[in-house]
């Protein structure tokens, strides 16, 4: 009896803690885990209170389909969702849609969002002037888009692979040039990527080796290659060079994968970067959505340009949702700190990610001039035709006044109240001048082309 | 009393639970071994100076939260592997079915024609070699439609081996089959439902069966198209760009389960 209640109770306490157990796990399965960044709110109840707009400011729709490529550039977006700009204006439904990569963004806003694809989103430029063109669309189909503003400037940058340390490459590439020609002559190229051809990073990492003395189409190989890819070839060396975004150079830095050769805001301070467009039937025929849309949009990049926002938008955006990466990749670089290996320090939030303003006045208005700068340079390269160009660029600025609509973006801007300080009275902003001593003068983009040593195209 | 007679049926319970357990046993431990042994070559190569592949217990510490909480919903595409992999089986079915449709009907077509079948027959060698995510762009610019694109990405991968097998499996049907059919003068009907179905059967079975495997596999490609979606798929593609080699790791675990699954059932 007595060994019938011993074996009773063993079995009695196996079930119990079994059940137990089974009780966590199961708590534990169904439920949600426990949040990453407790203490921040990172529910969309914290929504801004409604705007007060007239009746005829109000969004012919409140819903909106807008793809997105998790970087920084997304920001913007992403803020304007979470903490409400978007539904203060009307926009109570705007759906963000990661995109798999550029060439799905593309193929998404092509279907719009009618066939379950996007009306638009964050962009490289000049992708919705080459969408527009229907240069890189299936079948050549010309798409109309509107560029409606840019969301930021800086936030990107040049890496190197390990192998290259100490050996000079840096801003300036005067004393690494036997380096290129070495690799040249060997059967393994010097081999850098990009995320997608002939739009931002491919021209940050052309002009920067170009201005070193290098040409980009002879001297290197440069291909479109995934980040994740690029960044799993560096670290077996068979990548040399990177350009890419934030929070890759830091990512890179750290995992010591590699160094950062430059960044953008040395190469072109305050330069142009990503930018809003949609497709133009949509604005057509949403032109007060689409306003309210704008209004979120630079309401959410004065947010992003406090930097005392800047951990709890860090905390956003390192969601699983958005970027899926830890939060402490996204500080330094939103702080303005970048370690880029080989013991340099950069410690300037001049030159951090800035979204709003930055020292040569607005970021979020698009000029036209730098639209016109793509263009110089895409004709530079040979991605578009020079007759883009010749005449004082005709048909550039034929281009960029029927997809650059910063008229929209001006109307936004008045009725979101903002100062007119702030709102630019010109479409151009002037020369531009690079780090190299370049200057392009949207005045005479043929007379930039005529000053660039390494070029492809003849002028 | 009670106490006694709850002890007895908790014993023979036991005793049932015990007695299945050790009539398993046998099956059990050969896969058992495999898996420990795997595991263990795994994490000691993991080991070896220089080695990137994470091991089986970085795996398990990397994706701790996605291993304990498959059902959570943060909403978006934040979302446990649970309801990941529910929404890419869904895709999965849907492209599957209409594979499993037309291939089984197409290749009866074929098999019964000679003609045909020689006619098409090159083409179909041509067009079944075209990896997934080849089709992704064809899709598209044929499409012109997010999801239907995405599902004709999987439906054309997986309806090869249901078409070929199907039409061979006619094909094969033996001579004597299709003499007896003469002799007794069977209707087409009765031909078809008596003779040609059953006879090609089998081949069918395995066209549907290795179907299954190539529809998964498709499902990468076809959530790429869509992008920004809840799905295993997108969520590989997702962990890929950012270089999380774990959770991708657990993603393909948590496939090779389904897959081994639905390979079972059928």
């Amino acid at each position: 009896m007595s060994e019938l209640f011993h074996q009773f109770t063993r079995r009695k306490f196996i079930f119990t803690s079994g059940a137990s157990a089974g009780a966590v796990l199961l708590k534990g399965c169904v439920g949600n885990p426990p949040e990453p960044n407790a203490g921040n709110t990172l529910s969309r109840e914290t929504a801004q209170p409604a705007a007060n707009f007239s009746p005829e400011q109000a969004p012919e729709t409140n819903a909106v389909k807008l793809g997105y490529v998790p970087i920084v550039e997304a920001a913007p977006l992403i803020i304007a969702l979470e903490k409400g700009f978007f539904a203060k204006y009307g926009m109570t439904n705007v759906e963000l849609s990661k995109q798999a990569s550029w060439g799905s963004a593309r193929d998404n806003v092509e279907i719009g969002s009618a066939g379950g694809g996007i009306d638009g989103g964050q962009w490289q430029m000049p992708m919705p002037h080459l969408i527009t063109e229907g240069l890189i669309t299936k079948g050549n189909q010309k798409i109309p888009m509107y560029a409606l503003c840019q969301l930021i400037t800086h936030g990107n940058g040049i890496a190197m692979a390990n192998k290259h340390q100490g050996r000079g490459i840096g801003l300036q590439l005067a004393d690494a040039k036997s380096i290129f020609s070495k690799l040249k002559a060997s059967p393994t190229p010097f081999t850098a990527a990009q995320t997608f051809p002939a739009v931002n990073q491919d021209f940050w990492i052309r002009y920067w080796l170009a201005a070193g003395g290098i040409d980009p189409d002879v001297d290197v190989k440069l291909l479109t290659v995934p980040s994740a890819q690029t960044v799993a070839n560096m670290k077996t060396g068979t990548m040399d060079a990177f350009s890419t975004g934030d929070p890759w150079p830091f990512r890179i830095v750290k995992d010591k994968i590699g160094f950062m050769a430059a960044l953008t805001a040395e190469i072109w301070k305050n330069h142009p970067e990503e930018y809003l467009a949609m497709r133009a039937d949509w604005v057509d025929q949403h032109p007060k959505a689409t306003k309210a849309l704008l209004k979120g949009i630079m309401e959410a990049q004065q947010w992003c340009d406090n930097f005392d926002n800047r951990q709890e938008m860090a905390n956003i955006l390192a969601q699983r949702a958005y970027f899926n990466v830890p939060v402490d990749v996204l500080i330094p670089p939103f702080m303005g700190k970048y370690d880029m290996g080989e013991g340099r320090q950069i410690d300037d939030r001049s030159m951090a990610a800035l979204y709003w303003k930055d020292e040569k006045g607005s970021v979020s208005y698009p000029y036209k001039s730098h639209d016109l700068w793509f263009i110089t340079e895409s004709v530079r390269w040979g991605f578009l035709p020079k007759d883009y160009i010749v005449n004082n660029a005709t048909k550039a600025r034929a281009l960029i006044d029927k997809v650059n609509r910063e008229d929209i973006w001006k109307e936004a801007a008045k009725e979101a109240g903002i100062a007119t300080s702030d709102i630019p009275t010109k479409t151009s902003r002037g020369i531009e001048e690079f780090f190299d001593g370049t200057k392009f003068d949207p005045e005479n983009p043929e007379a930039y082309l005529k000053s660039l040593q390494i070029k492809k195209v003849s002028v | 009393m009670t106490f006694t007679q709850r002890t007895s049926a908790n014993h023979k319970l036991d005793k049932n639970l015990i007695y299945q357990f050790q009539k398993q046993l046998p099956e059990l431990v050969p896969p058992l071994i495999a898996l420990v042994s795997f595991l263990v070559v795994w994490q000691i190569f993991s080991w070896t100076p220089g080695a990137t592949l994470p091991g089986p217990i970085k795996v398990v510490q990397d994706t701790w939260i996605l291993i304990l909480y498959p059902f959570y919903d943060r909403g978006g595409i934040d979302k446990g592997l649970f309801w990941q992999i529910w929404a890419s089986l869904q895709r999965v079915a849907i492209g599957y079915s209409f594979a499993a449709l037309v291939g089984v009907s197409l290749g009866i077509g074929i098999g019964v024609n000679k003609t045909m079948s020689k006619a098409l027959d090159p083409l179909f060698q041509l067009l079944r070699t075209v990896p997934p995510l080849a089709w992704v762009p064809i899709s598209l610019a044929a499409l012109r439609q997010n999801e239907p694109a995405a599902l004709f990405v999987i439906f054309i991968t997986a309806i090869w081996p249901i078409l070929i097998n199907t039409a061979v499996g006619v094909k094969e049907i033996p001579q004597d089959y299709n003499n007896v059919a003469k002799v007794l003068q069977l209707s087409k009907q009765d031909y078809f439902f008596n003779i040609l179905i059953p006879a090609a059967l089998p081949y069918i079975f395995t066209g549907l069966r290795i179907a299954i495997g190539l529809a998964w596999l498709a499902i990468i490609a076809a959530e790429i198209v869509m992008s920004g979606i809840v799905g295993i798929g997108f969520f590989i593609w997702d962990a890929y760009q950012n270089n999380y080699i774990s959770e991708i790791i657990l993603a393909l675990v948590y496939i090779g389960a389904v897959g081994l699954l639905l390979d079972h059932k059928c």
